[in-house]
């Protein structure tokens, strides 16, 4: 919203207070200025000129050829082809090197032949109107012409700042939305008076008034103030100015006014022509559906129930509180009137203007919930300034005023001792009453602080409870003089939060041993990844209104986020590794509150060139996610889960090449490692050249808070050597290695300290259906030195277990 | 009769040629090894006459110190060549660039957000948690922002349906909720801090996204006033920004605080106007303010008793602020030449 400082000052004395200091009080006492700017800055430019002579030019009819006194030692010659140019006038002339609007910047130039050393401007090359038929010819003040050479701005009094405020900052103050409003804040501000201004409504004729009907609560008050002899034309230059300065463009008087009615007082007000209406009056009422109408803008628009309307013999004439209707808008030959001062329902005026998605001056401030008792005061307004420009006007009738609405003044009782709590400043309770005066509240003392009136302006949303008033007395003091306190209190160690410390913990180890990277992904994911990852079923928690159709899905895990990025980030290298913890919505879980079910999981993707032949068996994907899953589990304080094969672990896991984990079966199972589905693969990109052997793994946090801890503990440092013996077991292929690791444990009595499997070979020379596995093993006893004797014992015991199985030492 | 001086001249130049110590060794075996040049001439001596004998030997002798004498003098100034030549390190080229490291990176957000829950923890807050998908009761009619509040117009907030629920869902436009939450929750007074992800149903651009982070913060105690929350605003900033930072408190609408301010930090980045202040010198940095006496009550909580002080944190904008990122989507957007800069 703009503000000039100009139309300020007829509600407050400004004298003294610099533009800069106007909009740093407003900022920290009342609302966020945006910017300030001069009004018209062209007009400081150009200067009063003074015409001496003018003579046809010599070589084209229409031009002429003026000598002008700009005040310099010498008079311009300005080539112009104004008609009403005449010696004798003041005119606003631009000289050589002024910028005009549109960055027209004037140069010595010569025309047809003639030197022409300037321009002499019209209305509209200032910007300050349409009129361009002639030169703008500069009027007379206080009957005396202007002097010469001074800027025009200068001269005719026009020079003004505006102010731009942050609407969403007056969100919660209708009453701000009109200069009145600000200047009031101003008055308490700089503790200066608030100009009275005549809003008393003037003597009213005793004919019939117009006949209002009210059908709908969405109008709380409609008042209709019949105004004859109006005569519509072009309004005076103050009042031109004012609008112009906060962006108004003129119409005629009968718009101008309604418009500086509501920029003055914050009423949006509408002027029907009487004669266009219907004999039956207005009624006010909802839309029908599929109803139409043709607004003032020229365009029809179709109706919803919603929708407020002001009708005239049955027929739209307004779209209540948002824009008036082409068929009753006032003309030239207006004179008799009926001035619309009415209270609409916000939220039904924020609703049809959302839905046009046409917002107005008017609903702007109807949104805001306008205070009822405002139209009164808004029709003695108009009728007040037009009477004062046209005496002429009567008004024949009594008011028209419908509707059901209250007076919403209220009582607030203040605590002084509540104010200097919860400010937490010294303030006696004179200067907390006199800021709440001056602010338009009326405090009267009562025992420990007052009893407050609101009047009804602030009365509605905004003024409600008593800390309301702490606030009024707060922005006013400055809460820049708010001494700092330190908060007191023992202060405590927050209660130990493990989820918090897993999830660091789990953070630091991949993003830092592990070399991963950590994504934050957006909640939503796209249909089309959801497809092409598998990961599509299930329910999921939707937007009602996502950004884009096919990004409603609200994701159920984390997985598909990260397989998402896999391809572009395999373009840019060969190894990614990424991980993400985040949390998933499961619908078909929901709790009695009706939300859905939150899990929190870790996602982790390892994606590698495609392996190469030969290489060892724990070089592909799978096995080095696996490792890092495992240290993961570790850093995470958590005993390691048994891992076994398992199927649909997840429709991104390959069939075969997946396990899961698990402590035991009365837990939840901690997740899973899967080499990527080959399909998944292939669907997201990775083939040809980005081919990769890609490994995931979902880690679920809530299973790993509930596993069994296992901090690291201390284990003193062995007091005998160790010795190490190297295994090769031949096995059915389909004997899982845990079965083998099991079985060599055991063999060892207790003495395994370590087993790490170094090669596996499958091969002709073992026969169809083999496999080799080679370990080396190290033994180790608390009690006494091993021999080879003891590491011969070992195997034969192994030896004898794998023959049990169907399996074999290779010797 | 071969002349031990002509010898010992001959050896001392080999010796001094001698290349390195395995060639002094073999001068060495050649000369006063055991089938030598000195033992020979020792063999010879039974057979010279006795008058020369003496000399003979002693000869001998002197010729072999001298010998052993000019390879361990030489022997040292091969051991100093060598370390020399190892000194000197001939071609070697130390801003040849080093084989690359890789490595793992957390997110700036989580770094950023790391750091600012140490700084809490120290003064005592807790880290408290809540739902990304909320109820509307939560989001806002607890908050105090009721049912015709212009802040719950769809164009701000991603409504939601979940099969098989007919209750009010949203996701979450704030991490206020968790407000209500830990009211609900803890015993008071309380200290928290709530840092998550939020939503807002807009229009992306280099500046705005749909989903970012924040971080709410809640004081519940007794007695609480305006002067604390500027105590523990500005020793906030103190942690974040390493310095004094000057603050100006200006009142700001949220209709779940009253008075309710947004709190502008002076500039750290210039002294007079740059495009991170858009000019002003001051960074809208933190809306905050006393909670409001209806959301106590929505949390169970005695106005009358109760009170407290809740701001909210751009988590995003702060990690955009230190880095200097231009464009708020490159946070989510996953990019591992964006991910490996932090
Ligand atoms: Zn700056």
């Amino acid at each position: 919203m703009f503000i000039s400082m100009k139309w300020l000052a007829r509600h407050v004395d400004l004298s003294g207070i610099t533009p800069e200091q106007l909009a740093d009080d407003l900022t920290l006492s009342t609302c966020e200025v945006e910017g300030i700017e001069r009004f018209a800055p062209h007009m400081s430019d150009v200067v009063v000129g003074h015409v001496l002579e003018r003579e046809p030019h010599p070589d084209a009819d229409k031009l002429g050829v003026a000598r002008i006194d700009v005040g310099g030692d010498e008079p311009l010659q300005i080539v112009c082809g104004a008609p009403n140019l005449a010696p004798g006038q003041r005119v606003a002339v631009a000289t050589i090197g002024t910028v005009l609007p549109g960055d027209f910047k004037i140069k010595k130039s010569k025309i047809r032949g003639v030197e022409s050393r300037g321009m002499i401007c019209s209305v509209r090359e200032l910007d300050l109107g349409d009129e361009h038929d002639g030169i703008w010819v500069l009027p007379e003040v206080d009957e005396t012409p202007l002097a010469v050479g001074q800027p025009v701005a200068a001269a005719l009094g026009m020079e003004d700042w505006v102010i731009e405020v942050d609407n969403k900052s007056l969100t919660h103050r209708p009453d701000l939305w009109g200069h009145r409003g600000i200047a009031r804040e101003l008055a308490a501000i700089y503790e200066r008076e608030l100009k009275p201004i005549d809003l008393e409504m003037p003597a009213l004729g005793g004919g019939a008034p117009v006949s209002v009907r009210v059908e709908d609560l969405a109008c709380s008050r409609y008042l209709g103030l019949a105004i004859d002899g109006a005569v519509n034309g072009v309004s005076p230059d103050w009042l031109r100015e004012l609008l112009l300065a906060v962006g108004q463009r003129p119409i005629d008087l009968l718009v101008d006014l309604s418009n500086f009615v509501m920029l003055d007082l914050g009423q949006p007000n509408h002027a029907f022509d009487r004669d266009r209406l219907a004999s039956d009056g207005i009624v006010v009422r909802k839309a029908s559906a599929g109803e139409r109408m043709t607004t003032l803008d020229g365009e029809e628009r179709e109706l919803v129930e919603s929708d407020l309307l002001i009708t005239s013999g049955g027929d739209p004439v307004a779209l209540a509180g948002v824009m008036g209707g082409e068929g009753s808008k006032v003309g030239d030959e207006t004179g008799r009137l009926l001035l619309e001062c009415a209270t609409f329902d916000a939220t039904t005026v924020r609703r049809t203007s959302a839905r046009l998605a046409h917002r107005t001056d008017s609903s702007a401030r109807f949104e805001k919930t306008l205070d009822p008792t405002l139209p009164e005061a808004a029709a003695a307004h108009f009728a007040n300034l037009l009477r004062g420009l046209q005496p002429g006007v009567s008004f024949p009738c009594a008011l028209a005023d419908a509707g059901e609405w209250a007076d919403p003044a209220r009582s607030i009782h203040l605590r002084g001792d509540v104010v200097r709590r919860d400010l937490g400043v010294e303030l006696d309770d004179d200067a907390i009453a006199s800021i709440l005066s001056r602010l338009g509240l009326t405090p009267t003392a009562t025992s420990g602080g007052f009893d407050v009136a609101i009047p009804s302006a602030r009365a509605l949303k905004d003024l409600t409870m008593e800390r309301d008033l702490v606030e009024e007395v707060g922005r006013i003091h400055r809460y820049g003089s708010v001494p700092e306190a330190p908060l007191v209190g023992a202060i405590e160690p927050p209660p130990f939060d493990r989820r918090r410390q897993m999830v660091r913990a789990v953070e630091d180890r991949l993003a830092g041993a592990a070399r991963f990277h950590q994504v934050l992904s957006y909640s939503f994911t796209p249909d089309d990844l959801l497809e092409r990852t598998g990961c599509a079923g299930g329910d999921f928690v939707r937007a009602d209104n996502p950004v884009a159709p096919d990004m409603a899905r609200v994701r159920r895990e984390v997985l598909p986020s990260l397989l998402g990025l896999v391809e572009s980030a395999r373009r840019e290298r060969d190894v990614v590794r990424l991980f993400e913890l985040g949390k998933g919505y499961r619908p078909e879980e929901a709790g009695e509150d009706g939300m859905p079910r939150e899990v929190h999981q870790l996602a982790m993707v390892l994606a590698l060139p495609p392996g190469v032949a030969g290489a060892p068996f724990d070089a592909g994907a799978f096995f080095q996610l696996r490792a890092a899953v495992d240290d993961v589990i570790t850093a995470a304080g958590v005993t390691a889960p048994c891992w076994a094969s398992a199927d649909a672990a997840h429709p991104a896991a390959h069939p075969v090449k997946q396990v899961s984990g698990a402590w035991s079966e009365d837990l939840d199972g901690c997740g899973f490692v899967a080499s990527l589905e080959p399909g998944v693969a292939r669907a997201l990109g990775l083939e040809g050249e980005l081919t990769s052997d890609v490994a995931v793994a979902v880690l679920d946090i809530d299973a790993l808070l509930a596993a069994p801890a296992s901090p690291p503990a201390y284990r003193p440092l062995p007091k005998f050597p160790m010795i190490k013996v190297d295994v090769a077991c031949v096995a059915p292929s389909e004997m899982p290695a845990a079965e083998l690791g099991g079985m060599i444990e055991r063999a060892g009595k207790g003495a395994v300290r370590d087993l790490q499997l170094f090669d596996v070979f499958r091969g002709e020379a073992l026969g169809e259906g083999k496999k080799s596995l080679a370990y080396h093993v190290v033994l180790q006893s608390d009690t006494k030195t091993l021999t080879d004797k003891d590491a011969q014992k070992f195997l034969g015991r192994l030896e004898r277990s794998l023959e049990q199985q169907g399996a074999a030492l290779r010797r | 009769m071969t002349d031990t001086t002509t010898i010992l001249a001959e050896t001392r130049a080999r010796i001094a040629d001698a290349p390195d110590v395995e060639a002094l060794r073999a001068i060495e075996r050649e000369v006063v090894g055991k089938d030598g040049v000195v033992a020979s001439l020792l063999k010879s001596i039974p057979g010279l006459p006795p008058e020369e004998r003496k000399g003979a030997g002693q000869s001998a002798n002197e010729l072999k110190q001298a010998v052993l004498a000019a390879i361990e003098e030489r022997e040292a100034s091969l051991g100093s060549a060598a370390l020399e030549a190892e000194r000197r390190a001939d071609g070697f080229d130390g801003t040849l660039p080093p084989p690359r490291v890789e490595r793992g990176t957390l997110h700036p957000v989580t770094q950023v957000t790391r750091e600012l829950e140490d700084l809490f923890t120290s003064m005592g807050y807790m880290v408290l948690d809540g739902p990304e998908v909320e109820l509307d009761d939560y989001n806002f009619e607890k908050l105090n922002i009721p049912a015709d509040h212009p802040a719950r117009d769809t164009q701000d907030t991603f409504y939601c349906s979940s099969p098989g629920s007919s209750a009010s869902l949203l996701l979450r436009t704030h991490t206020s909720p968790v407000q209500v939450r830990a009211m609900e929750r803890l015993e008071p007074p309380f200290r928290a801090i709530v840092p998550g992800k939020v939503f807002r149903q807009e229009t992306t651009d280099a500046s705005h996204e749909h989903t970012f982070h924040q971080m709410e913060g809640l004081v519940i105690d007794r007695n609480v006033s305006v002067g604390h929350l500027i105590g523990a605003m500005k020793t906030l900033l103190r942690g974040i920004f390493k310095k004094e930072i000057e603050v100006r408190l200006r009142p700001g609408y949220f209709p779940f605080v009253e008075p309710g301010f947004e709190l502008d930090a002076r500039c750290p980045f210039c002294t007079d106007g740059c495009s991170v202040c858009k000019r002003t010198t001051w960074i809208e940095l933190l809306p905050c303010g006393l909670v409001h006496p209806n959301v106590l009550k929505a949390g169970g909580l005695d106005p009358e008793e109760w009170g407290g002080f809740a701001f909210g944190l751009g988590l995003s904008r702060l990690v955009m602020l230190r880095y200097g990122i231009d464009d708020v989507r490159h946070l989510l957007g996953g990019d591992l030449r964006f991910l490996d800069q932090f």
